[in-house]
């Protein structure tokens, strides 16, 4: 195919591309043989980083530079600058027809593999400029290569598998969640519509009017995080961050008691030896003992157990709950700065998640409801404003129903929205209508901290 | 920002290097930027030299415009329209996702963004037996609800169940989760994928089609605002990526947005503010048919917030169930 002047020829461009080059900086007619080329006059250039195919006399020159580079000189003899609409410099006379650069790297030929193909478009090796230490692009890529692995493999060894080692397919996930367990609530409508309780490796929120049953909730799962893998639990620890003072040594008492003994029934009623061996360790004093205990008083000092809180899980490597009792009331008072209560907040959740997914436990939260003002009605929200709403995986509302207690699912990755009722007894959170076996049926005994409202006064 | 080198260009040589790096300038940028007239008298090189070195590098350097017909033509035989695996969601975005664009879906706290991105995802991975990455910052994605997903969508179709298995299996396969829960793990993450892309390491990365990312505020949020002045220009370089990405390699990039609520209006807008609307292309808001909570249903409506084909404010009907 004919070049036109001042093109220097670039024989070997032309085999390496496969491309007719067009002329970009010369752009006359004349230059074109078909005389109805309606590329005409200067300005065709060619598209960044596209492989092209023209029909006919469109002389197209592959470029790649995707970010304003290009293969290094390979085209600079186009610029005769009088000629061209576009660069208005006077020609530099006497100045030698500048010669095509040909640098070694470009005479490779290109690696197999790396050939553009059409259909994914751009797909081609971009040559950027000459590179400055000396190395071609593939080599640094390698390099690169190399030393990402080497720091996974490093922050693996030194982190337990967190930091980088996050890749994986969904089928390795969805293997390592089968084989995860679930913290229960012993209450077997809540945890049907959890999906079988409260999930490892992610954030769990709890909202809810005062009194409705929260801080049973937690206390419960506190306790329940514990039991013995052979009876159905995970076996963990807890960390139990309380910042409203509401955490009640002998409520946790009264419900690792009745844990204890659900877990006795159980075993007597199959009698294997492993429950045997477990029931051993799971005493009420070693439930105590390992759930730890942390006081807030404000947010900055929530914020900094938080952010320690990674260290603290390195060293105990058991814990599988963290419960933040009240995460609202440290950033509902006494905060002017909207905006930074809305960035400590992302913050915070980014940071919870991290703890959750690295360290494989479950964090439950706890939040407040608030009144939004409507038009025509005014609803109960969760507090912290719409942004905070994000950042939990699974919301978990409980509100009342004429004295009957109910809580809805309001958000999750995998379960439907439903509601169901519950009930707060004196062993803890329980079913409304527990199931035949191995629950006592006990009536609804008060709970020592709420006014007792009338039904229950005449179940007594 | 590329060095001066003896052989850069054919002008440009070693002592023509010495002088200009004697008068501090060291980079392309500097030499192009530069009155030469100035440059010419303080480094005592003749004027025409140095005006044709500066054509030879702007020309090397520089984006060289595009005939609209060959724009087209090149978009024509590169651009793929992805479906979602939801008619109605289809229709909404004009028939699929484009590859080569970047689309945001936003909305208020369970209303089902990343419902959708997990139908993206099976949809992709089971149809057209692509691959798909999964960009996880919420810790959100649950496998097990791709498996529903996915199970739904082949039985469908497939009468025999081990060949259902096998097609969810190979469909599992085909979806790589990466965990990035801040905004330089996240910008690691794209810069990784890209030179894993140019090398062409079939292998491992597969013919990518979607990136789906969830959700880009949570990972912009901790950095924006206040007195540090980087957010925005992270966020800024995180959209530069995607974009380049979206069209360098001709993938669709999908990306979860909040909602906040207006401080005067009381209205839900979304998030991230003026400068990232101009971000993505096409714009969908999901909100629940529901005003509250306490009546639950797996029904929402999608509206069209921003498109470049299809005139805003379509509202089409969404389960996601």
């Amino acid at each position: 195919m004919e070049m036109g002047e001042g093109w220097d020829e670039p024989s070997s461009f032309l085999n390496r591309t496969g491309k007719r080059n067009i002329q970009r900086w010369k752009g006359k007619t004349a230059s074109c043989p078909a005389s109805e080329c309606p590329v005409g006059t200067a300005g065709v250039g060619t598209q960044v980083g596209r492989e092209r195919r023209q029909p006919g006399h469109h002389r197209t020159r592959q470029e790649q530079q995707p970010l304003g580079g290009h293969i290094g000189g390979s085209h600079p003899a186009a610029l005769p600058g009088g000629e061209c609409p576009l660069q208005p410099l006077p020609r530099a006379h006497g100045h030698p027809r500048p010669r095509r650069i040909r640098s070694p790297r470009l005479e490779r030929p290109r690696r197999a593999g790396t050939a553009p193909t059409r259909g994914n478009g751009s797909a081609h090796v971009q040559r950027r400029h000459p590179p400055e230490i000396g190395i071609s692009r593939e080599e640094a890529l390698e390099a690169l290569q190399v030393v990402r692995q080497e720091c996974h493999g490093d922050a693996a060894r030194t982190a337990g598998g967190s930091g980088a080692t996050r890749k994986c397919t969904a089928l390795e996930l969805l293997e390592e969640e089968q084989a995860q367990g679930f913290i229960i609530t012993f209450c077997s409508a809540l945890d049907n519509i959890l999906g079988g309780g409260v999930q490892l490796t992610k954030i769990t929120e709890i909202c809810g009017a005062p009194g409705v049953g929260k801080t049973q909730l937690c206390m419960q799962l506190a306790v329940d995080v514990q039991i013995p893998e052979c009876f159905g639990g995970v076996a963990g620890e807890a960390v139990f961050i309380d910042t409203e003072g509401s955490f009640m040594v002998d409520r946790v008492v009264d419900i690792a008691a009745a844990c204890v003994q659900h877990c006795h029934l159980i075993a007597e009623a199959q009698q294997e030896e492993d429950h045997r061996k477990a029931l051993e360790t799971f005493s009420l004093e070693n439930i105590l003992s390992h759930i730890y205990y942390f006081r807030c008083r404000d947010y900055t000092e929530l914020l900094a157990q938080v952010y320690l809180l990674p260290e603290f899980l390195s060293e105990h490597s058991k814990v599988r709950l963290v419960v933040i009792d009240g995460i609202a009331f440290p950033f509902r008072h006494d905060f002017e700065d909207l905006s930074l209560r809305t960035r400590l907040l992302n913050g915070l959740a980014q940071q919870l998640i991290i703890i959750a997914n690295d360290h494989k436990s479950a964090v439950v939260l706890t939040n407040q409801m608030t009144t939004r003002i409507g038009q025509s009605q005014s609803t109960l929200v969760p507090a912290l404003g719409e942004s905070w709403g994000h950042a939990a995986t699974v919301r978990l509302i409980f509100h009342w129903d004429n004295s009957q207690r109910l809580a809805t699912l309001y958000k999750s990755p995998s379960q439907k929205e439903s509601t169901v009722a519950y009930h707060i007894t004196s062993h803890g959170f329980r079913d409304v209508q527990p199931p035949a076996v191995t629950h006592s049926a006990e009536g609804t005994e008060l709970n020592p901290r709420k006014r007792p409202r009338t039904e229950e006064e005449k179940q007594q | 920002m590329v060095v001066l080198q003896a052989g850069l260009c054919p002008g440009l040589t070693e002592e023509m290097l010495q002088l200009l790096r004697a008068n501090g300038i060291r980079t392309v940028v500097d030499f192009v930027s530069s009155d030469l007239e100035d440059v010419a008298q303080k480094c005592s090189l003749s004027y025409k030299a140095l005006v044709a070195v500066r054509r030879v590098l702007l020309a090397q350097f520089s984006a060289f415009p595009a005939n609209g017909a060959d724009l087209y033509e090149e978009l024509k035989s590169s651009t793929a329209i992805l479906p979602t695996g939801s008619p109605s969601l289809d229709q909404l975005l004009d028939s699929g996702l484009y590859t080569g664009e970047l689309t945001e879906l936003m909305g208020a706290p369970g209303s089902g963004k990343t419902q959708v991105c997990l139908g993206i995802a099976a949809s992709v991975s089971l149809g057209l037996k692509q691959h798909v990455l999964f960009l996880d910052s919420t810790g959100g994605f649950t496998a097990s609800r791709l498996y529903q997903i996915l199970r739904a969508q082949t039985e469908d179709e497939e009468e025999q169940a081990r060949l259902c298995f096998v097609l969810q299996l190979e469909a599992l396969q085909r979806v790589q989760v990466v965990r990035v829960f801040n905004i330089y793990e996240l910008l690691g993450a794209l810069q990784e994928l890209r030179d894993r892309l140019s090398q062409q390491a079939v292998s491992s990365v597969g013919p990518l089609k979607v990136v789906l990312l969830d959700s880009v505020s949570a990972v912009i949020y901790p950095v924006l605002g206040g007195r540090q002045s980087e957010g925005l220009a992270l966020m800024m370089q995180l959209s530069r990526e995607l974009k380049t990405l979206a069209r360098e390699f001709s993938l669709a990039v999908v990306v979860t947005n909040q909602v906040t609520r207006d401080s005067s209006t009381g209205q839900l807008k979304p998030a991230l503010g003026r400068s990232w609307s101009f971000v993505p292309s096409t714009r969908v808001l999901l909100e629940s048919r529901e005003a509250n909570w306490e009546r639950a249903s797996t029904q929402r409506a999608a509206s069209l917030a921003k498109s470049p084909r299809q005139p805003a404010g379509i509202q089409v009907e969404l389960d996601i169930g």
